[in-house]
């Protein structure tokens, strides 16, 4: 039996109009008369279908539309064209029934109350979403031990580090349990353990409440901790719906060394595919299976300062992997 | 109601926000209390030359005064740090986590922040004003009661439409906060009978920037020297300008959606 | 002494460029200036009218060259250190101006005068709108107007100091808003801004002369309106002179005390 999607959406698209203005003292008199308007296509004929309970990243490097997506999807801007229906509600209508079963949690951008604790801010939701006190009950004990709340509620916002807030706040936006959940960019800035905690939250979150979670990152970490599908929209396009592995073993075939050497003239070649050498640092390409191997052999042959290895960025993957690939 | 719950709820959110900085208290009361005696020592000044002022008596003036702390400490304890909430909002995009609420944006933005301590304003107001009335004495009775009581709601929906006009423009253009300097600056004339000024200015303060409907207007009321007509015009127009500020506001959360006019 | 011509140099540079920038606040700030003496004058002509045409020797007339020319006079004496120093308290930046080689009163001047130049267009343009509009009484006398000058290069020099030395409060407490909200409010009624001095009670006009703040406002603008005797006019520029030399010294001493306590508690 086939039940009908979370989100649907057919050739969605968004076009920002925004004034063209250039550098220079000319230009600047110019605008006052005329303004020139140029037409931004943020997101650009994309269709795909959520299933209620599916966790799907959605990943791409930064101005690729995710984010606006995120935003239509959510009800905050108006689609230019296409069709649009999460929990068979128009979004953009914004009616209230539709609110209710949604929540938006952004990184960087906060909503709790600065100077009160968060259980205080918690308080201050539950008066909105007017959810009943037992539930309200059930569902901050169930957040404060899935995240490990029970010391922060108490202090004030601005005490609380980083990562202590993010949690905050993906726990204030979860207290109506929303059937819908957007997450846009949640891991941003915040350490490496933090990240993980987060991502093993939302993992655990979709099991056992069956919320359907679509995550936007341009961190690859994030997706392939949570999601067995993934989207990828570049330039507004959607490069590739479908299952993480594929994507993985094109991902995952390659490593990214970069190495700040010590005053020497060394022939990198011999290490891997050499990407860049300027000033002593370079920029080395290795097959995946080989950088322990290269690592060890480059710190002990040659004066290493810094060396650090990094999975290849996005738009890096991106360019090559879909470039390469037939349409 | 709906409304008052969340009002309660923004209450105790303000109040919690402050108590963390108790000292804050006896700062504004220091200030206030400065504040007020400046103007009682000013008007003592002004009526040791003359025993009225442009028609108002000093027990009339008074009651001005006790107006302007009251209206005055009732905008800056609400509507002034919501709708300076509002424009910081749009401007950096936590206004998406108001919109993204089940709830009416326009209540939630207008009840957002309550700076708590303004209430020693609103507490000397009504100070004066209870001072005032024991001089005007039994030229006050339950007529003019009334008429206050309906010329300070028409005073302050006015007052905050214009507030949500201003701040709803923010939605089109950057440097919104310093058009609202101009009403701190015209509201301190306020403190004075609109009458007093020339006519191209009290045209300003009445239908430009509504200094006149929050405080002269009440007062009048008070003093009884408030007209049937100049009652019902602040009425009207308080209902009109609700009307109209809704729907700019309104206007301005579609431009904000980008949705297409 | 070149150090300290580049200094000013700099500082006019400054601000025009962030006048340049900030053209709508400028507006705005203007239209608050002119509400100040228009409402003074305003309340005051109501007085003199409803007291038989004059009060105190002002008629509406006088009034409004009275508050005119006190905004003029308040704008090229009034200095804003206070809150710098508090400011500067406040973010921890304050060390950084102790570190310079120079001593800091001479930036603090340099912003002052450059930013009052630039806004001094402005003032006149508002001056220009109430002469229009309130048609106030001027009675020129040769000789004041020719020691209006040097008074009031006294009052901006005196105010300066005084108000320089009481911002240096803020080595000793954060609190620093407090004392100058006293002050704001004792020089609102003792330097002449509520009401001229002459129509105030004998113990306010006796507190006047007595502290700085006849001499630092009311002073120069009684001067000018021609309201003085010579008698007069030469003892106040002796009192004007007796108060610099005070506040000079009084500036050395808690300059060195606020030293002494900032660097005590570890700045």
């Amino acid at each position: 039996m086939e039940s009908s999607p979370a989100i649907r959406i057919r050739n969605l698209s968004k076009t920002f109009v925004v004034t063209k203005r250039e550098a220079g003292l000319r230009a600047a008199l110019r605008s006052l008369v005329h303004r020139r308007k140029e037409e931004v296509r943020a997101v650009d004929g994309i269709s795909f279908d959520l299933a209620p309970g599916e966790v799907v990243g959605f990943l791409g490097p930064n101005g690729a539309g995710k984010t606006t997506t995120l935003k239509m999807l959510s009800g905050l801007l108006h689609p230019t064209s296409g069709e649009l229906a999460v929990l068979g509600y128009r979004p953009w209508k914004r009616e209230k029934a539709y609110l209710r079963q949604i929540t938006l949690v952004m990184g960087q951008r906060n909503q709790l109350v600065w100077d009160i604790p968060a259980a205080d801010s918690f308080e201050l939701n539950r008066a909105i979403y007017r959810i009943p006190a037992a539930d309200y009950r059930r569902t901050v004990d169930e957040l404060t031990d899935l995240l490990e709340l029970k010391p922060l509620l108490g202090k004030p916002v601005r005490n609380l580090s980083l990562g202590e807030r993010m949690k905050c706040e993906i726990a204030v936006s979860l207290l109506h349990r929303p059937q819908v959940v957007f997450l846009d960019e949640p891991t941003i800035g915040l350490d490496v353990t933090m990240q993980r905690r987060i991502r093993s939250f939302i993992a655990e979150y979709n099991r056992r409440n069956g919320a359907t979670v679509l995550l936007t990152s341009h961190y690859m970490a994030d997706v392939e901790a949570l999601c067995r599908r993934v989207i990828v929209i570049h330039r507004g396009r959607l490069l590739y719906d479908g299952q993480l592995s594929a994507l993985v073993r094109s991902f995952s075939a390659h490593k990214t060394i970069v190495v700040q050497l010590g005053d020497c003239q060394a022939d990198l070649r011999a290490y891997g595919e050499v990407v860049s050498y300027e000033d002593g640092r370079a920029t080395l390409r290795v097959a995946k299976a080989e950088t322990a191997r290269v690592t060890g052999r480059l710190l002990a042959d040659l004066p290493v300062i810094d060396l650090t290895v990094e999975d290849p960025p996005i738009e890096e993957v991106i360019e090559r992997v879909f470039a390469q690939e037939p349409k | 109601m709906r409304v008052l719950r969340l009002l309660f709820v923004f209450v105790r959110v303000g109040v919690m926000s402050e108590l963390a900085y108790r000292a804050n208290f006896f700062v504004q009361l220091f200030e206030s209390l400065l504040e007020l005696g400046t103007a009682l020592a000013g008007m003592a000044v002004i009526f040791s030359h003359t025993a009225t002022l442009g028609g108002w008596r000093s027990d009339e003036i008074l009651a001005l005064v006790g107006v302007y702390f009251l209206v005055g400490g009732a905008i800056r304890l609400l509507i002034q740090p919501s709708m300076e909430q509002l424009i910081e909002s749009v401007h950096e995009g936590t206004l998406d986590f108001t919109l993204i609420k089940p709830e009416d944006a326009q209540l939630l933005v207008s009840l957002q922040r309550v700076e708590i301590w303004k209430l020693t304003d609103i507490v000397l107001g009504f100070g004066v004003l209870a001072v005032a009335l024991a001089r005007l004495g039994a030229r006050v009775g339950v007529r003019q009661a009334a008429a206050f009581a309906a010329a300070l709601l028409a005073g302050g929906v006015i007052v905050y439409s214009f507030w949500l006009i201003l701040a709803t423009l923010s939605f089109w253009f950057i440097r919104v906060e310093n058009i609202l300097m101009i009403f701190q600056s015209m509201y301190e004339a306020g403190r004075w009978p609109v009458s007093l000024y020339p006519g191209w200015l009290r045209f300003f303060m009445t239908f430009l920037i509504p200094v006149a409907f929050a405080t002269t207007i009440p007062a009048q009321a008070l003093a009884g020297r408030l007209t049937w007509p100049t009652l019902l015009g602040a009425a009207a127009l308080a209902g009109v300008l609700f009307i109209v500020s809704r729907l700019f506001w309104r206007a301005g959360i579609r431009h904000y959606s980008g949705a297409s006019a | 002494m070149k150090e300290l011509r580049d200094i000013y140099v700099q500082q006019f540079k400054t601000s025009f460029a962030s006048m340049l920038q900030y053209r709508a606040a400028l507006v705005i700030w203007l239209i608050g200036h002119i509400l100040e003496p228009l409402i003074s004058l305003v309340v005051w002509s109501a007085v003199s009218r409803s007291s038989g045409g004059s009060v105190g020797g002002f008629s509406a007339a006088d009034f409004a060259a009275y508050f005119l020319v006190l905004m003029l006079v308040n704008h090229a004496t009034y200095t804003w250190v206070m809150f710098t120093y508090e400011y500067q308290v406040r973010q921890g930046t304050l060390s950084s101006v102790l570190l310079r080689p120079l001593h800091p009163i001479h930036s603090d001047i340099a912003d002052n005068v450059s930013s009052k130049l630039v806004t001094l267009p402005g003032m006149l343009f508002v001056a220009a709108i109430l002469i229009v509009v309130f048609r106030p009484a001027f009675h020129f006398v040769p000789w004041a107007m020719a020691a209006f000058l040097p008074a009031l290069f006294l009052a901006f020099i005196l105010r300066f100091l005084v108000e320089w030395t009481l911002a240096l409060a803020a080595f000793w407490t954060t609190r620093v808003s407090a004392v100058n909200q006293v002050y704001f409010v004792a020089a609102l009624f003792l330097s002449g801004q509520i009401a001229p001095l002459s129509l105030l009670p004998f113990p306010v006009r006796l507190a006047s002369a007595i502290l700085p703040f006849r001499w630092t406002v009311a002073f120069p603008v009684e001067l000018f309106l021609g309201r003085l005797t010579p008698v007069q006019a030469l003892t106040g520029m002796a009192a004007q002179s007796a108060w610099l030399i005070l506040s000079l010294v009084l500036l050395r001493i808690v300059w060195r005390a606020g030293l002494r306590v900032y660097s005590a508690v570890g700045a």
